[in-house]
């Protein structure tokens, strides 16, 4: 064998030996060799300031709607029960007036979303309606603490797919509308996270929901959420939580 | 030797090697398969919305006039009863979707994805890198989608839709609405983010999303259409069309009498009910007029697509129709050309400066369909058009074809010199080719000389009569055969149908008609349809708005649609793009709606003026009107006051 066929040979080896830990390494949705963290694997930069324009339920978002008010939701019938003795007073009193504002809900509450990186696994969403905070973790760490209203998120890319999917558990029982529906601690809630690019240039961020709580539902709640890119932090109100 | 065979074996190797490599990382980024069935699983306005509920949508001024004006009884009308989902409510629609892919059979690639809805059409999307039709091209319920990746969401670009509607209930769209999709499938989630650009009616784009589930047993089922489930205008009047006149509709705000807790400002619709900020004026802490919300801008440039319906280009553009019939877009004015083997009829010529064009478009497409292009298929001394044996004989023929066949007929559909301006130049073109004398002795002679100029009586006296000093068209120019009864039959099949010109008295003017092609289901309109302004009516020509709405609804009552309110008898406009009966019966549809409304203001004793100043045309004024040019809103709102029965 010449020294040219034997080069030839190690190109070779080396050209199929890479491709052994791409298989390897990738993900469920595909894509290159994993990079060192999350935020530099990020296939999408989702990060800055974003307002939820209300085109659908609006109804039920911009307004709360009379208790017992249900429509759309999968409430069983505990469920209703438990909706139809909503009191805000008595969350009030309680030091409860952010149940409606827990990680299933508050993509819905009509507000602006801040989204940063906290560090390099771990991006932080924040909403300036009821001043709540999500952190998104990327890798395995397992639910550990108090349930919270934001829970325990676990967030994953799909570089091939250009989303994020996020699982959050670990969550305080809440309201997933306003007027007092409820959702139960073991509600599982289940995100995609979706940046599209419209004709008129403006960057809209979908994030698809599925709510299953096998307390209170029937079946999984799915509702998709909409915002819109903005330039600046222009308009950002932080409030508090309201019970009403 | 050997070495050299053992260097060529590696380099294949790792070839093969590299190939595999980029092959593994190609099928890793393949988009997940979106083909299935998929329920509607959307927990969001849930039902069939309340009348009069524009919550959400950026309504303008104009959108909101539009929606209220507009009752669902119009469902009634015979046009409208087989209407299927416009296409921005398709996904909301009862019965899921099914998604199928279009596989090229050669390489198995996905050329293309099949949409089906329970209440809807089936829409296409073409992945082929095929462009999408020039604007003059119809229009449909479903419009016309082309799709592209981009990562693992499907971006859908749907445009040629019909004016329909954003969700029952009211809100309408324009048919220059564009729709853009984003169809990402995570796990057995379908979510579809819709961008409904309709700036004729929205002060933005209208951006919302749906998901559904995939499940195998929810295949949409077909829904197919009983006209007697509408018989609201049964027996009444055919062409009755139904319409709150403003401020008329008793329907809005009634459904907040069982849903209080919603106020009535924002039911009213608009772009700054939309954003969080509107909060602050529910909570009395501003007021609506000066608020701000972060809106955006429609990508929609309107007024260039609806000038491209009918492109000043000084060009021709020919648009194949149906059976015998084309629609040829001269400088922007359309002219019907039945094109055969008896020659050529046309119904108007166009502008006197795109004669030339007009005329080599209109020989090269005789000649294409005379003598088209063909590879020889056929064998022995039978072959029909092939004298003798065929071969060597027929790529000889091919190669030197017929000549084209002569225009016959004009038939002008009014005076305008849009229409009438090549008359006598086509007209003196047409000659059969003969050899030498003519046949049967001569008796045959003057078949062929000059083509047969058709038109109503009034034409011919618009075109004679002196103007000034001398007559407003020369001589070549006038129509020889004039009629004056409600319709005219020319005498013979023309390219084997029978061709009928109907009179539409004090339409347009005293002498307009449009042109049946019964065999080819083509009709053409001349001045009494056009889709891109407002009818023009010259009053001191004879014309009225009632002329022209009787016109349509003539045109309406011989039109039949094909499928769903779709399709079946085309409809070539005087300009704009080529329609059917559901674009007439819309255009008839607003003709109503403002005459009624003139009417309604003038029977309050108001002035021109005072009309004028209340705006009856508001909601269509983006779509058809102008503020320059030959053919204003302010004209045509002058001829409708004026052509109206004084008030007693």
């Amino acid at each position: 064998m010449t020294r040219l066929a034997v080069a030839c040979a190690l190109v070779s080896i080396c050209a199929i030996a890479t491709v052994v830990p791409v298989h390897a390494q990738r993900g469920r949705g595909g894509g290159a060799a994993a990079p060192a963290n999350a935020r530099s694997a990020a296939p999408i930069d989702i990060t800055g300031y974003w307002v939820s324009p209300i085109t659908e339920d609006w109804k039920y978002r911009m307004v709360t709607p009379k208790k017992g008010v249900f429509d759309a939701l999968p409430l069983n019938a505990e469920g209703r029960k438990v909706g139809e003795s909503w009191d805000p007073a008595r969350d009030d009193a309680a030091g409860e007036q952010c149940r409606a504002y827990g990680a299933p809900a508050i993509m819905r509450v009509p507000g602006r979303l801040h989204i940063t990186w906290q560090d390099d696994q771990t991006m932080k969403v924040e909403t300036d309606a009821g001043t709540q905070t999500r952190l998104l973790q990327f890798g395995t760490a397992a639910a550990s603490g108090e349930p919270s209203w934001q829970g325990h998120s676990i967030a994953q890319w799909n570089v091939a797919g250009r989303s994020l999917k996020v699982v959050t558990t670990n969550l305080r029982a809440g309201y997933i509308r306003k007027n007092g529906a409820p959702y139960s601690a073991k509600t599982v809630l289940t995100e995609y996270w979706d940046l599209n690019t419209l004709p008129n240039g403006d960057r809209y961020l979908t994030v698809t929901t599925r709510v299953e709580d096998p307390v209170y539902f029937t079946r999984p709640l799915q509702t998709s959420s909409d915002f819109k890119k903005l330039a600046d932090a222009t308009g950002w109100n932080p409030t508090p939580c309201s019970s009403r | 030797m050997r070495s050299r065979l053992r260097v060529a074996g590696l380099l294949v190797a790792l070839a093969a090697a590299i190939l595999f490599n980029a092959g593994t990382f190609a099928q890793g980024a393949r988009p997940p398969d979106i083909a299935g069935e998929w329920r509607l699983d959307n927990g969001e306005d849930p039902g069939q919305p309340p009348l009069a509920d524009y919550l959400g949508i950026p309504f303008n001024e104009a959108g909101r006039m539009r929606a209220d004006t507009t009752p669902e009884s119009i469902w009634g009308t015979p046009e409208y009863q087989c209407r299927p989902h416009s296409a921005p409510h398709q996904w909301r629609g009862v019965g899921g979707a099914r998604i199928l892919k279009d596989l090229d059979p050669i390489s198995r690639e996905i050329v293309g994805y099949r949409l089906q809805y329970m209440r809807s059409l089936d829409r296409p999307i073409f992945m082929d890198g095929r462009p999408h039709p020039p604007a003059y091209a119809p229009h449909s319920w479903s419009g016309f989608s082309t799709g592209e990746w981009i990562g693992h969401t499907l971006k859908v670009t749907t445009t040629h839709l019909k004016d329909g509607y954003l969700k029952r209930g009211g809100p309408q769209t324009s048919d220059m609405l564009t729709m853009t999709e984003f169809i990402t499938r995570h796990d057995d989630i379908l979510t579809v983010v819709q961008v409904v650009d309709d700036p004729i009616y929205l002060d933005e784009p209208w951006v919302l999303s749906i998901t559904s589930s995939y499940d195998p047993n929810a295949g949409p089922p077909t829904e197919n259409c009983s006209g007697n489930a509408f018989a609201e205008n049964g027996g009444r009047d055919r062409h009755w069309v139904p319409h709150f006149l403003p401020g008329q509709n008793t329907g809005i705000g009634e459904f907040l009498k069982t849903q209080d807790w919603i106020p009535l400002e924002p039911v009213r619709g608009g772009v700054k009910t939309i954003y969080p900020e509107y909060r602050s004026v529910l909570a009395g802490v501003t007021k609506l007029d000066t608020l701000k919300v972060p809106s955006s801008k429609s990508a929609n440039d309107v007024a260039e697509r609806i000038a491209a319906q009918s492109p000043k280009d000084g060009e021709v553009h020919v648009l194949p129709i149906q059976g015998n019939v084309y629609m040829v877009v001269a400088d922007g004015t359309n002219i019907t050309a039945s094109v055969g083997r008896d020659g050529i009829a046309i119904v108007n010529t166009g502008s006197a400066q795109m004669t030339d064009k007009l005329l080599a478009a209109l020989t090269e497409l005789s000649r294409e369909v005379v003598s088209p292009q063909t590879t020889n298929n056929c064998f022995g001394a039978n072959c029909p058009g092939i004298p003798s044996w065929s071969s060597p004989y027929f790529n000889a023929v091919v190669s030197s074809p017929r000549p084209a066949r002569p225009v016959r007929y004009i038939i002008n559909t009014s005076a305008a010199s849009e229409h009438v301006g090549g008359n006598a130049k086509i007209a003196a073109s047409a000659t059969f080719r003969r050899a030498g004398t003519g046949s049967f002795g001569g008796a045959t002679r003057a078949i062929g000389e000059t083509a047969t100029i058709v038109a109503h009586e009034n034409v011919l006296s618009a075109m004679s009569t002196p103007k000034d000093k001398s007559a407003a068209a020369p001589e070549g120019a006038w129509p020889v055969d004039t009629f004056f009864d409600e319709f005219y039959k020319l005498s013979e099949y023309v390219n084997g149908e029978p061709v009928i010109a109907y009179s539409a008295p004090a339409a347009n003017t005293d002498g307009d008609s449009f042109v049946f092609f019964r065999h080819s289901e083509v009709i053409a309109a001349g001045n009494l349809f056009s889709t891109i302004s407002y009818p023009v009516i010259d009053l001191g020509k004879g014309g009225s708005i009632q002329g022209v709405i009787d016109g349509l609804n003539h045109m309406l009552d011989l039109a039949v649609a094909e499928y769903r309110s779709q399709g079946g008898t085309w409809i070539v406009p005087g300009r704009g793009r080529l329609s059917d009966t559901a674009d007439v019966a819309s255009y008839r549809n607003m003709l109503v709606m403002i005459r009624d409304r003139v009417a309604d203001l003038k029977k309050k004793g108001m002035t021109l003026q005072q009309v004028k100043a209340a705006r009856p045309t508001l909601d269509f004024d983006g779509r058809f009107g102008a503020t320059t040019g030959p053919w204003t809103t302010d004209m045509f709102v002058d001829a409708v006051f004026k052509s109206l029965p004084e008030a007693k």
